[in-house]
């Protein structure tokens, strides 16, 4: 009798410490609170974007033995018992105030240990000041105005390289054709690519890259013969695209969303523009629906970027991953969606280090947090949060950009051309223009 | 001023466009007192039919000018029969928000059916194509559209003052219920300004498609022009439309080239100046 006493009361027992022990924990889920464009002209964006951290996340919470990065091992942050991933998505319809009311939403409703997003620079900066003030952490995966890093906020952190590194990108090409240092072409005399015309969207992402063009430009010997503002939702630009045009700049340099890029890029071939270069911010020129709305007459655009799939040449767990984001999706990763997957990863590899969900130790770990190259798609050194630049607090200090070129169509590809040592064809230059 | 020329020419062509897709807008508004909100998803709906008839049939997307014409008249009598006579029997603010139900529904229902990705018309007898006039060169896509949407405005125009019918819907519009003394089946007016209202920028949606980009949720930006054209016209006029959208027109072309960031406060200040200054438009009653 006393030994079945004895038995019931070591089953209860083990049941109980089970109960307690981590591996009930791994049904526990950690919510992350993600805010994105899902509506509006920045739906197809959206929906990439939204694309690339549901992937990281299904990475992170199954195993992916064949991947070979941490998180692929993990099913679940280790640290917490396996628990799960859940994103918890929400539209901001491109507006800040929504973003930010769908911020406050999530804290408050959801209970979101932390927020991500929220593409548009000035979504997420009202969005991260809803964080900042309920003192949850904030990892913005894919905005680059630069002042977002220059608040002092102690719940922000950025992922992405800012503007500010792009354009250096952008200059450091210019000069390296000069120097001819492009792959394919000969030196280029600088007299041809002089003159530069600049049209940016008028939010603060795009007038944050054109006054930084403006700057670098200023600093390495490059003048500015034309520069404005215009509105994305624009129900025509031929005025603008005239504009350009009646400049007589080299260069067309652009900061445009999706919608406006297709938009100008159509104006300025219908009118017969030729310029001797064609280069965009980021943005409209790096969605998918950008070279297989325009075609051919994308051919020879430069864009600066992050990622290209070509990278898979260099980088084989980038290829991996996208091969998965493409057969989901029905494209290829582009510097933003690829951006939300390494956001994603952020989490799961602070959550790891926090062993915790609380936020004062996640922002401990945050501060302390350092991902090494190799766990990475993208062409980065790592995250790291430092101050990269004056005035920079919690910022990623281990990015980069490339320069891609749109090359070959049918069937375009963005071609990486800068960094130059990791060029995977030749530039095409002249640009070969619209006539 | 060869550039001077070409903006202005760009803003009166573009002006034509604005100003036939404020006509329809404003023919609801002068028979019914109602304004349309889905009038920019009718719009895009155009722009869809155009977008599949070049795509799935062996057709030029000009040829999908009368099946928009067609599908836009069917969508403004089905929602008037459907909606709006409902609507009607409720409040001021039911027939505001029933409207900006039906625009919700419209675009949701498109972005379902399609995706929100934007397209583009690939292909077309005019889609891409230039006409030099020596000193400037033009889009003949927007040629195009700009003639056929003055072509298509007069005749509008000729069939409201000039027919019996047209004679039909002015009296339902000045006084439904002396018209119904005399006659006239108001109901019928009311679905056929519907029809009409929905046939046009039908057609409009049909020429945007082929030099502007379609998606789902196009419609809200060419209706907010759409209202500022007809409060500008004066709420209710024809005429008064076609002016306010050769104005709109030149605002955003000349606004465009020389302060773009502020192309369209140029156009809402000359909504608000027309609205502080003289309620009823430049010529609305």
């Amino acid at each position: 009798m006393r030994s079945k006493w004895l038995m019931t009361w070591i089953i209860c027992l083990t049941l109980a410490v089970a109960m307690g022990s981590p591996a009930t924990a791994a049904a526990e889920e950690v919510k992350i609170g993600f805010i994105l464009p899902l509506s509006g002209a920045l739906a197809p964006t959206g929906k990439a974007l939204r694309e690339g951290a549901e992937l990281a996340a299904d990475i992170i919470n199954n195993k992916y033995p064949d991947l070979g990065i941490s998180i692929a091992q993990w099913e679940g942050i280790p640290n917490l018992g396996g628990a799960k991933i859940k994103l918890v998505f929400a539209d901001s319809r491109g507006e800040p105030a929504w973003g930010a009311d769908q911020a406050k939403r999530l804290i408050r409703d959801e209970k979101v240990i932390g927020v991500s997003g929220c593409y548009q620079s000035s979504v997420t900066k009202t969005a991260s000041v809803e964080a900042e003030r309920a003192g949850l952490p904030f990892i913005n995966p894919d905005s680059t105005s630069p002042a977002l890093s220059k608040r002092g906020f102690k719940w922000f952190w950025r992922v992405t390289p800012h503007e500010t590194w792009f354009t250096a990108d952008l200059f450091n090409f210019l000069d390296g054709l000069t120097q001819g240092k492009a792959p394919g072409v000969k030196a280029i005399p600088k007299a041809k690519l002089k003159k530069l015309a600049v049209a940016a969207e008028n939010t603060e992402w795009g007038a944050a890259a054109l006054k930084t063009i403006e700057e670098f430009a200023a600093q390495r010997g490059y003048e500015i013969v034309e520069a404005f503002k215009y509105p994305h939702k624009a129900a025509d630009l031929t005025s603008e695209a005239r504009r350009l045009m009646a400049s007589g700049a080299d260069v067309y340099l652009f900061a445009p969303y999706l919608a406006d890029a297709i938009l100008f890029i159509k104006t300025l071939k219908e009118l017969g523009a030729a310029p001797t270069l064609v280069w965009g911010q980021d943005a409209g020129f790096v969605e998918p629906d950008f070279a297989k709305t325009l075609g051919a007459a994308a051919n020879g655009i430069l864009t600066r970027d992050l990622f290209s799939p070509q990278l898979a040449d260099v980088i084989a767990v980038s290829g991996q991953i996208n091969t998965i984001y493409r057969s989901r999706a029905g494209y290829d990763f582009h510097g933003s969606s690829a951006r939300n997957f390494v956001g994603i990863q952020v989490w799961a590899h602070v959550l790891n280090e926090a062993k915790s969900t609380d936020p004062k130790a996640i922002a401990e770990a945050l501060n302390k947090l350092h991902i090494p190259s190799k766990e990475l798609i993208m062409p980065w050194k790592g995250v790291k949060f430092g101050e990269p630049f004056p005035g920079d607090t919690q910022q990623n200090e281990l990015g980069s950009g490339v320069i891609n070129q749109l090359q070959g169509f049918p069937g375009g590809k963005y071609q990486v051309i800068y960094p130059f040592e990791f060029a995977t064809a030749d530039l095409i230059y002249p640009f070969p223009g619209w006539k | 001023m060869e550039l001077a020329t070409q903006i202005i020419t760009y803003g009166v062509l573009m002006g034509f466009v604005f100003a036939f897709i404020a006509l329809g807008l404003s023919l609801i508004f002068g028979v019914m007192n109602i304004v349309n909100f889905a009038h920019g998803e009718f719009l895009m709906v155009g722009m869809y039919v155009a977008l599949l008839t070049s795509t799935y049939l062996p057709l030029d997307p000009l040829v999908s000018l009368p099946i928009a014409a067609a599908i836009g008249f069917v969508l403004g009598v089905f929602s008037y029969r459907f909606l709006i006579t409902h609507i009607l029997r409720g409040p001021m603010v039911a027939q505001l928000f029933g409207t900006f139900g039906l625009m919700l529904f419209l675009r949701y229902l498109v972005m379902f059916i399609f995706g929100p990705d934007v397209r583009t018309l690939s292909h077309g007898v005019l889609v891409g194509k230039n006409i030099s006039l020596g000193w400037i060169s033009l889009d003949a896509s927007k040629v195009m559209a700009a003639g056929l949407c003055l072509l298509l405005f007069a005749f509008v125009y000729w069939m409201i003052y000039r027919t019996k019918l047209g004679r039909a819907l002015r009296a339902t519009s000045l006084d439904a219920e002396a018209a119904r003394y005399m006659g006239i089946d108001t109901e019928r007016m009311n679905g056929f300004a519907w029809g009409i209202g929905g046939a046009t920028v039908g057609i409009a949606g049909g020429l945007l498609a082929h030099f502007y980009y379609i998606t789902p949720t196009i419609g809200m930006l060419f209706v907010l022009i759409a209202f500022a054209t007809v409060a500008l016209g004066g709420f209710g006029s024809i005429s008064g439309a076609f002016l306010a959208g050769i104005i709109v027109g030149l605002i955003q072309g000349v606004g465009g080239h020389y302060l773009s960031e502020l192309k369209f406060t140029f156009i809402y200040i000359a909504y608000f100046l027309t609205v502080v200054f003289r309620p009823r438009g430049l010529f609305g009653w």
